[in-house]
């Protein structure tokens, strides 16, 4: 049973650890993009449905990423270039994506895909308990194990990285050395767009297999808050995806297990940890914040 | 249906009238509603065609089926009473300075408490009930903005996320309740909760299907309007929003302020939740006033924040959001993509029609 809850963790807390990547690069360039869950909407029927057209998963996850860089792009249009609300805007998109998916999803309602299917790794998978909890699962969670470290090594060990990370923390300093603050913000939200609809696509073409209205249902804001006490930091985000993937997974668990609970006393469970872990670590964490974001995030008034 | 709104719009201005500088602001505000909401109209066309459907009849049905037909104009002003209180919801903690994404939330717990008391209540002379559930939703409403406002003051978590997450928390709870200890047993295919009995009911206005929510609604958006505008209250709030550490500098109890705001905010909210339950669904279902929320934040921000602009774009929105259902009827698109033209009428309206702010920041 632990390990089946484990194992369900990682296949679990995958799509909320690419959106959570995804949100860390925007965020540390400057830009909090509250439209994550509405990128890993776009990205889930994206990804739906261009596999479904193409046959070929692999295919499906560019298509969603694609969709959640392009609803991304609209944020980055009217918070960057347009001076609007950042906290305004990601809601109207994720609102504008709630309304897009709906209309362009009935078609892809009940239709069957060639989804991802498991793969075991040879050797590692045949471990005992390490095996299946790590190395029995779809391709996208393995892509997801480098994706973390990768997204580190870039935003800590990169010049590129160090210019995002510029422009989150003093974007006076970018101009100064004849750098468009414009520019770097651009790339970076719309980078955090794309992995939040691959976290999308992760959800449709290899957890659930299927698409339905609403099915990211929170992971996506989820991912927002995972964030804030990861501290900005892909290594301790992916852990913390990891932890309410477990959350997520112990309502299945469960109720394989045939134990009688209200499914809907479980579904709670991620939302009501991700409040209590703020509250009990917001303040530190927040210490670690680019300073630029916190601007956005202390005075949030626009009118 | 812009005519509709233009004539609207006619009415608030005459109304604010009061000086120059004034009637300046609205006017601009007036050719930013008609340009936002024609560029909403030709991308959601533009939608709805590769969607396979065509633009014209859509919106053909939308005029026949939904805006010229009186019952369903009354349907519209039904639909906009809870999105204005919802919307104030928005509009008081913007004030400021904070952002209120919660109305979703506070709206089902809101609806939530008052259903807890209706079936709490069931013996009790009706007049008792229809004072405590309206009480019972605004305090649960304000009680579920004050944990965001706490962890806003206290741990200095931003309002935005934490009410996000809320909504989700409400949702369960409701969802919760209906399918398990308040689930109808009499109930057929879908798990609802008991109905509410006829007496608490909210009344209807002689001889329409139109309740009283509506009168209520706006009532209270002209006590916010007073109380923003014309109090030393509203005044503070104001204040704290321009530059809260300025507010604080010069003694003023900012946390108060703050918590103030968004507790008043969220008992707006759950009164919401209270005008949806009594006066148009009377009963908890897994849709319970589904998105009204979220409408409302559009509202309140296509508004700027501001009471009586705030009933004419819950007017134009509670319009849309009744097309759907024509739409869903006439097109067999879902009723969820008029959505689609909401979000891109405030994508309009934030990108384009603001005093645009210094980019960079």
């Amino acid at each position: 049973m632990i390990v089946e809850i484990l194992s369900g963790a990682v296949r679990g807390g995958t799509s909320i650890l690419y959106a959570g990547l995804g949100e860390s690069v925007s965020e540390r360039s400057g830009v909090i993009n509250l439209g994550t869950e509405g990128a890993m909407l776009v990205g889930a029927l994206g990804g739906y449905a261009v596999t479904a057209q193409t046959g070929n998963p692999w295919i499906g996850v560019l298509g969603g990423a694609a969709a959640g860089a392009l609803l991304s792009l609209v944020h980055a249009v009217l918070v960057v270039s347009r001076g609007a609300n950042q906290f305004a805007s990601g809601l109207t998109l994720f609102f504008l994506a709630l309304g897009l998916t709906s209309l362009f999803g009935t078609g892809y309602v009940s239709r069957q895909i060639n989804a991802f299917t498991p793969v075991k790794v040879p050797v590692l998978g045949d471990l005992p308990v390490v095996g299946p909890v790590l190395f029995q699962h779809d391709p996208l969670v393995y892509v997801a194990f480098v994706a973390a470290p990768l997204v580190w090594w870039v935003l800590f060990r990169t010049r590129a990285g160090l210019l995002l990370r510029t422009a989150g923390e003093r974007s006076d300093a970018l101009v100064v050395h004849g750098y468009s603050v414009t520019r770097v913000r651009y790339v970076a939200t719309v980078v955090g767009g794309a992995l939040a609809g691959v976290g999308g696509a992760h959800l449709s073409i290899a957890y659930a297999n299927s698409w339905f209205e609403g099915m990211v249902a929170g992971r996506g804001f989820i991912a927002v808050a995972l964030v804030i006490f990861g501290m900005w930091n892909p290594i301790t985000i992916a852990g913390g995806a990891y932890l309410f993937g477990a959350a997520l997974s112990l309502a299945s668990v469960l109720q394989a297990g045939g134990v009688a609970v209200n499914q809907f006393a479980l579904d709670v469970v991620p939302f009501v940890l991700t409040l209590v872990v703020l509250a009990v670590l917001g303040k530190r964490t927040l210490l670690a914040a680019p300073d630029e974001l916190l601007k956005v995030l202390d005075n949030s008034t626009s009118r | 249906m812009s005519e509709q709104v233009s004539t609207g719009l006619g009415a608030g201005l005459s109304a604010a009238l009061l000086d120059g500088e004034r009637w300046r602001r609205n006017r601009a505000l007036a050719v930013r509603w008609a340009l936002a909401l024609l560029g909403g109209l030709i991308v959601f066309g533009a939608f709805v065609l590769a969607n396979g459907a065509s633009p014209l009849d859509v919106y053909t049905d939308i005029w026949t089926g939904t805006l010229t037909q009186p019952s369903q104009v009354q349907q519209i002003l039904v639909r906009a009473a809870p999105l204005v209180l919802a919307g104030l919801a928005v509009v008081i903690p913007a004030r400021a300075g904070m952002v209120n994404v919660g109305g979703e939330g506070q709206l089902i717990i809101g609806a939530v408490a008052a259903a807890g008391v209706a079936q709490a209540l069931t013996t009790a002379p009706t007049g008792l009930l229809v004072i405590a559930m309206p009480v019972a939703a605004a305090a649960a409403g304000a009680a579920w903005a004050g944990i965001a406002a706490l962890m806003r003051v206290v741990v200095n978590v931003n309002e935005a996320v934490t009410t996000l997450l809320l909504n989700y928390v409400a949702l369960y709870v409701m969802l919760f309740l209906i399918l398990g200890p308040w689930k109808d047993p009499a109930a057929l295919g879908q798990s609802t909760s008991v109905g509410l009995a006829d007496g608490a009911k909210l009344p209807l206005l002689a001889g329409t299907a139109v309740h009283v929510g509506v009168l209520v609604s706006l009532g209270a958006a002209i006590v916010v309007w007073f109380a923003l505008s014309r109090t030393s209250w509203g005044f503070r709030l104001s204040v704290v929003g321009g530059n809260a550490e300025a507010a604080r500098r010069t003694g003023m109890p900012v946390v108060v302020v703050l918590l103030t705001a968004l507790l008043i905010g969220g008992a707006l909210a759950g009164l919401a939740g209270f005008v949806q339950y009594a006066g148009s669904e009377y009963k908890l279902r897994p849709t319970f006033g589904l998105s009204l929320g979220y409408v409302a934040f559009l509202a309140s921000w296509l508004a700027r924040h501001r009471p009586v602009p705030l009933l004419l774009a819950s007017l134009a929105l509670a319009a849309i959001a009744v097309s759907g259902n024509s739409l869903q009827i006439g097109s067999g698109l879902p009723a969820a993509s008029v959505n689609v033209l909401m979000g891109l009428i405030l994508v309009a309206v934030l990108g384009w029609t603001g005093a645009r702010k210094a980019a960079q920041s």
